[in-house]
């Protein structure tokens, strides 16, 4: 009787605890301008702002120069279906290349298309004619334009040139289809099927938003707790010194409170304002923000060991923003990435995130699709619940050590 | 006396890099970290054996020989042969496979039979950069396939000469010049953006902690005086040891890149290597900037964090500044990483002549004028020590 009395009194206390302290970890987020300006305005503001910047997913009509030494029906048959495709939009007429090199030169163009002066007579005899483009390599979009437009040209270029001839050679029909395209193929973009660019990247930005402005705000707060040497006072005095746990928890639970509403706004609304990808159901969504959140930021509260000062957790670890965008697998995929890097990955809430996120949202996975990353999360948790307990304890007896005073 | 004065700062700032691990942790240790981090992580150029599937209803002789031919390009690897189009997508959305290639049944018959039977690639371009290379991969694969195909049809109808028939197959043929890149290495993009967009990340914030913490330290008196009470001369003897650490590292990166591991380099490299120290000292001036302007060290470097974050958007790589809503094209401008890129552009990239990017080389010198702005609010600052400190 006795023992199941004391543990419900060690249970109420320890929760009156843990609420205490979380209502003061509360107080002091609102209080600190630094912190209240990653949390809400760096957190509420990116999403809005990355959008804004990519708002328009691809490049259309880039600017082209021609350079058309053969001067025929033929080639201008060609620049005028160049010139319809959406991608590309000819915007000067060159009379050498020279002239066209001095335009791409002076960023007035973004590639050239050249028609050598047998052009038309290769065509006439039959053979094959060769046209040369000059693709700008300053963005992969721009490639990507010039590629596609001059393609899609070239396509339907062919299709009427090689109609022509079967037809004077006397085939044509179905025999005539069959030899022009043997076996057709169809292609189906089944995620983000405008193959835009912020539909790609603005998901991953969503999720490292997150992770990153709760991993900055919590080693601010941490350094701060620090510089002005006042970790200790959390512990609740009755303690001893024990409980550690305690001040985990409930710090840990005033972050999760905020962040759930946060993540709400950042991966649930968002995507739908914006009309990025949002094929997944929010329900599965729930079950992998919560060890998302859980994992990001006891694992924030590990690290923030090393940060002494309010200030140095931006300085040290801002580049690592990117580092995590590329552990991320996603500007690189991660089929192709070193082992070495990949097994690194798994150790970072985001890795495991932003992959998850995107197969839910983008590729409508369900949860037993993304086991791998929702069982990883889970597994961090844990991990980092751990290290943040004794990273938490680790200041606290430094801080009570004498010799803490001078330093 | 004011060599000395110089000398004086200069001694004292060294004497302050080396009290701490943050100075060198930010400086040697950041960018030799990100130098093999990126340079490890992209040493294939493109990315290789990308995985995807084949959904083979038919299993004939032809749709096995597609098989092997997909596994023969270079972008991407077959690991799975799925049974039915539900597996396959299965597999797409775990994230195993970024495409696959379906064979309906009775494949082979139909195509003897000159029924022209389909066959259908299905990519996720939710990976925009893995669906966009093993589509390019399996599209050559069925126009070498189809290709193959018509030859044998030709023949058969009595043609014999190869160029004739290829010019029956593909009256025209595309020569592309890829300028600057022609293997269209993917790491040389990613790289020789994100190499300097580290470092300008590195040197504003390092510039405005290590202004910032004399305020927050009140030592600004004494480091003034040091300085013979002259704002300028602090200054300089202040940020001109990061100044020489910060070039030595860019240049060395581009040692690195254009000499070691042979990115290629159109044209000066030296022209290039003044335009990373150009690069330097704008953004060196930005953080002094950036700390007169909110002489709070916390402010100002949640601040510089922020441009700096924003700096890899605005260098206009990764999606172009002239495809941005025309509102937020303008403030590219603000951004030395852009001229920078500019400058790489031609001068690595196109191998254009100087006259061409003197423009940008000017821009970035146009950075060099905003210290003299804020000097005065600085200097005031620094003698106030006024510090909030909450």
């Amino acid at each position: 009787m006795k023992k199941s009395s004391d543990f419900i009194k060690y249970l109420t206390e320890g929760l009156n605890d843990m609420m205490r302290i979380c209502i003061d970890e509360f107080k002091r987020i609102f209080g600190d301008r630094g912190v209240v300006l990653i949390f809400f305005v760096a957190g509420l503001a990116y999403p809005l702002l990355y959008n804004g910047l990519y708002k328009n997913e691809v490049v259309y009509e880039l600017p082209v120069a021609v350079v058309d030494l053969s001067q025929s029906a033929e080639s201008r048959e060609f620049i005028k279906k160049i010139d319809a495709t959406q991608e590309v939009c000819i915007k000067e007429n060159c009379m050498s290349l020279e002239q066209a090199r001095d335009l791409f030169l002076r960023h007035k163009v973004r590639g050239i298309v050249y028609f050598p002066s047998d052009y038309h007579l290769k065509l006439r005899n039959m053979e094959q004619a060769t046209v040369s483009i000059y693709n700008d390599m300053s963005s992969f979009l721009y490639y990507k334009a010039m590629t596609m437009g001059v393609s899609y040209a070239m396509l339907d270029e062919m299709k009427s040139i090689q109609i022509n001839r079967y037809n004077a050679a006397g085939i044509t029909g179905e025999q005539q289809a069959q030899i022009m395209q043997a076996i057709p193929a169809s292609d189906v973009v089944l995620y983000n099927p405008g193959s835009g660019f912020s539909s790609f990247l603005v998901p991953v930005f969503l999720i490292l938003i997150i992770h990153q402005t709760l991993f900055f705000g919590i080693t601010m707060l941490a350094g701060t707790a620090r510089e002005e040497s006042r970790s200790h006072s959390q512990i609740p005095e009755h303690l001893h010194g024990r409980g550690i746990y305690r001040v985990v928890l409930g710090k840990g639970l005033s972050y999760f409170i905020l962040y759930f509403l946060i993540s709400a706004y950042i991966l649930v609304l968002v995507p739908r304002w914006f009309n990025l990808p949002h094929i997944g159901s929010i329900w599965t969504l729930f079950h992998m923000i919560v060890p998302f959140l859980i994992a990001t930021i006891f694992f924030s509260m590990s690290v923030s060991v090393f940060v002494k000062n309010r200030e140095t957790g931006l300085i040290s670890f801002l580049f690592c923003t990117l580092i995590l965008l590329f552990l991320g697998g996603f500007s690189w995929p991660r089929a192709s990435m070193p082992d070495f890097w990949k097994y690194l990955s798994y150790f970072f809430p985001s890795t495991h995130g932003i992959q998850a996120y995107i197969k839910i949202n983008s590729t409508g996975a369900q949860l037993s699709q993304i086991r791998f990353e929702y069982i990883w999360l889970w597994i961090q948790s844990g991990i980092y619940l751990i290290t943040a307990c004794l990273s938490t304890l680790y200041v606290v007896k430094k801080e009570k050590s004498p010799d803490a005073i001078q330093a | 006396m004011k060599a000395d004065a110089l000398k004086n700062v200069w001694k004292r700032e060294l004497r302050v890099m080396f009290s701490r691990p943050i100075y060198l942790f930010s400086t040697v240790f950041v960018m030799g970290f990100c130098y093999i981090f990126f340079l490890t992580m992209m040493n294939e150029g493109l990315p290789e054996r990308l995985p995807v599937a084949i959904v083979d209803l038919d299993n004939s002789a032809i749709s096995r020989r597609f098989y092997r031919e997909l596994n023969a390009t270079q972008a991407v690897e077959v690991v799975s042969k799925c049974s039915s189009y539900s597996e396959a997508r299965d597999l797409m959305q775990k994230g195993e496979i970024y495409a696959f290639i379906l064979v309906p049944d009775n494949f082979y018959k139909d195509l003897l039979s000159s029924k022209r039977p389909e066959i259908s690639f299905y990519v996720n371009n939710a990976y925009l950069v893995a669906g966009t290379l093993t589509y390019r991969d399996m599209l050559t694969m069925s126009t070498l396939a189809s290709g193959a195909y018509q030859r044998e049809i030709l023949r058969k109808k009595g043609m014999s000469d190869d160029n004739a028939i290829m010019g029956r197959i593909q009256p025209i043929v595309i020569d592309s010049h890829l300028v600057g890149n022609p293997w269209s290495n993917y790491g040389v993009y990613l790289i020789n953006l994100l190499l300097p967009g580290v470092l300008q990340l590195m040197i504003i914030l390092l510039t405005v902690f290590s202004i910032g913490i004399e305020l927050k330290d009140k030592s600004s008196r004494e480091w003034l005086a040091t300085g013979n009470g002259s704002i300028i001369t602090a200054l300089t003897g202040k940020l001109l040891p990061y100044t020489i650490l910060f070039s030595v590292l860019g240049i060395a990166g581009n040692v690195l890149l254009y000499k070691f591991v042979g990115f290629p380099m159109n044209g000066s490299f030296a022209l290039f290597s003044i335009a990373t120290v150009l690069f330097v000292l704008a953004h060196q001036a930005i953080g002094i900037f950036m700390i007169g302007l909110f002489p709070v060290l916390r402010d100002a470097i949640s601040f510089g964090a922020l441009y700096g974050i924003l700096s890899f958007t605005y260098a206009g790589f990764t999606f172009p500044i002239d495809a941005m809503p025309p509102l937020a094209q303008g403030p590219s401008i603000l951004f030395p990483i852009r001229h920078y890129f500019q400058i790489y552009t031609n001068e690595v990239l196109n191998g254009a002549p100087f006259a061409y990017s003197i423009v940008y080389y000017a821009a970035l010198l146009s950075f060099l004028i905003l210290p003299f702005i804020i000097v005065k609010r600085l200097e005031k600052a620094l003698i106030n020590q006024n510090y909030p400190l909450k």
